[in-house]
């Protein structure tokens, strides 16, 4: 059963937020996007903090929000957790002051220390804000949002604010916290790494559009439209200009499938890690620009006839012929994806855009890379 | 000498003392919207209002004077409607004092809030909702503190300035003696009769109360600062 509905359109300036989604009742739910993609008014819409022009947000039996009947709950009433960006702790309170602000004097004194020790910051309870570490703070600000028993929590980019070395160990944290909760919590975030790791439910927001929602593996495996799957991280497209039953054409060469693909099929992807070299079906030209040394692979940068720039990632330790030389690629049909062109008009103008200039780029720093071996 | 001292009248400094205390508290009131305001909008309206509190900053004393004895006289607007309500004039009345008072110091009082209301973390205030607080409670328990020294400097500002006004006192209140007469106009006129010795003892008067203020404000300032909680 669903708990939370939410169905708004907030307009504002250039940006507009028209979002349709179904929360399960229980269960992380991650919404990742590229910085400004509206995830943040998202979330603000449902603490009550946006007034959408239109629209509708149901917790369980109670109207949140409806525009047609001008129902509108102040945030005061929603009992929503919210947890900031940077978490918006009172600076002129110790610990135990913000961790009890939601509650009356009485309550606090007895759910304060609880929530304190629940949280491993008992230690802290005397300290200000700027006394604290930025994981201090993160759960500083956890506890003073769910010591309320709120009915949602929700996290605006909970590590943006830390340093990285950090994030691995606060994510584990989080997770110990949160998925202990009876309530749904639901996370922005732009780090496809903390939605991997902390989300049951993945969804994609691109210019202000919810463009899926499902499980992390379905989500990140089977992305359907290019913009979905640049924000998942994918970098590996391949155009396409024309289809043929299985078979695909396009100036970079073409590759039969192992399926027919649906006639709206625009690009093909591939990860990294899949693109095989030299083997005995490989039949598609490309040239090794470089090699890097990255966190424990090798990450190779080729580029096909037609322009099109592939990574390859291999173990740290593999060989590889001198940069300059040209190689033969298979891409195994079992993992290549079949993309749409973007889903939302917006978007797909920007990613024309973009294309462009990276062809503009890739040509330029061509020319330069042939010079340089002239 | 005891004398002079036991004849020295000091109903002057009481009135100053009440106008500046009363101007405060008014400019407090009308001060913290207009400064609210100003600090959020994104309205064209806001270089108009801005101009317009800043004005008592540039314009002389009697100018300012001037206008607001012509709004504030019998046949002004003001004027007129003060009489119909309660059958007195309000030029040349304690009441008229106030309001010429409020006019001179506002932007004393608006400039320091409005600066803490832009600096001040508008996110906790949107925290302190979600955690079920009502506007008023925000206000008390996480505005208010945030914008503390501002708010010190406001009232610092806005009472020393009223203390310290002539031109307008004299324009709208004149000289009346228990009524309209403040400090800075007693003094003057000690002056004009040549009595140096209670222009004195009321000038050195103004002047420790001054410092000793201001004193302990820039102190409990740093001390605010220090603790990194304004």
């Amino acid at each position: 059963m669903n708990t939370l509905y939410i169905n708004v359109k907030l307009k504002r300036d250039d940006f507009e937020l028209n979002t349709k989604i179904n929360l399960p009742a229980q269960g992380v739910t991650v919404i990742l996007g590229p910085s400004g993609s509206g995830k943040t008014t998202l979330l603000r819409c449902l603490a009550g903090l946006e007034h959408p022009q239109h629209g509708i947000i149901k917790k369980d039996q109670s109207v949140w929000l409806d525009t047609r009947t001008k129902t509108f709950v102040p945030p005061q009433k929603r009992n929503v957790g919210v947890v900031f960006q940077d978490y918006a702790l009172f600076e002129h309170m110790n610990v135990q002051a913000n961790v009890g602000f939601g509650l009356d004097r009485f309550q606090a004194q007895s759910k304060v220390p609880e929530w304190l020790a629940k949280l491993k910051i008992e230690n802290l309870a005397h300290r200000y804000p700027y006394q604290l570490s930025g994981g201090q703070r993160q759960r500083v600000a956890l506890a003073r949002a769910l010591i309320t028993e709120p009915e949602l929590l929700l996290l605006d980019e909970p590590f943006s604010a830390l340093d990285s070395h950090l994030k691995q160990q606060l994510r584990e944290q989080l997770l110990e916290v949160i998925s202990h909760l009876k309530q749904p919590v639901l996370m922005v975030t732009h780090d496809l790494n903390e939605a991997r790791y902390l989300a049951d439910n993945i969804g994609i927001m691109i210019n202000g559009v919810l463009q899926c929602m499902d499980k992390p593996s379905n989500v990140f495996n089977y992305p359907a439209s290019l913009d979905v799957a640049r924000v998942l991280g994918w970098r590996n497209f391949l155009s396409v200009t024309s289809i043929e039953g299985c078979k695909v054409n396009s100036a970079w060469g073409s590759i039969v499938l192992a399926k027919e693909p649906s006639i709206d099929t625009a690009w093909l992807a591939i990860r990294p890690e899949h693109i095989k070299i030299n083997t005995q079906h490989a039949s598609i030209d490309a040239e090794l620009l470089r090699v890097m040394e990255l966190d424990g692979v090798r990450e190779i940068t080729c580029r096909l006839i037609d322009g099109t720039m592939l990574y390859l990632q291999r173990p740290w330790n593999a060989l590889f012929p001198l940069p300059g030389s040209w190689l033969k690629l298979e891409f195994p049909v079992q993992h290549i994806r079949m993309l749409k062109e973007c889903v939302s008009p917006q978007s797909h103008k920007q990613i024309l855009k973009n294309t462009r200039d990276i062809l503009a780029m890739q040509n330029t720093s061509g020319d330069e890379a042939q010079k340089k071996t002239a | 000498m005891t004398s002079a001292t036991a004849s020295m009248d000091l109903t002057p400094v009481w009135i100053s003392l009440q106008v500046s205390a009363l101007t405060v508290i008014c400019l407090l009131i009308i001060g913290m919207p207009i400064a609210w305001w100003l600090a959020h909008t994104h309205s064209r309206l806001k270089i108009l209002i801005e101009a317009v509190t800043a004005l008592p900053l540039v314009l002389p004393p009697t100018v300012l004077g001037f206008y607001l004895l012509l709004f504030l006289g019998p046949n002004g607007p003001a004027g007129q409607l003060w009489v119909s309500l309660t059958g007195s004039p309000l030029a040349f009345s304690f009441s008229g004092l106030i309001i010429a008072s409020c006019v001179y110091s506002l932007p004393f009082v608006v400039q320091p809030l409005q600066a803490s209301f832009e600096t001040m973390d508008k996110r906790s205030i949107e925290a302190a909702w979600t955690l079920g607080a009502s506007r008023f409670k925000t206000f008390l328990l996480i505005i208010i503190p945030q914008i503390r020294r501002g708010l010190l400097t406001a009232i610092v500002l806005g009472f020393a300035h009223t203390l310290g006004e002539f031109g307008v006192v004299l324009m709208v209140g004149g000289n009346i003696h228990g009524e309209t007469q403040v400090i800075s106009i007693a003094i003057y006129e000690m002056v004009e009769v040549l009595d140096y010795e209670s222009a004195h003892k009321l000038s050195v008067g103004l002047l420790l109360f001054s410092f000793v203020v201001l004193f302990i404000v820039y102190g409990v300032n740093r001390q605010w600062h220090r603790q990194r909680l304004a």
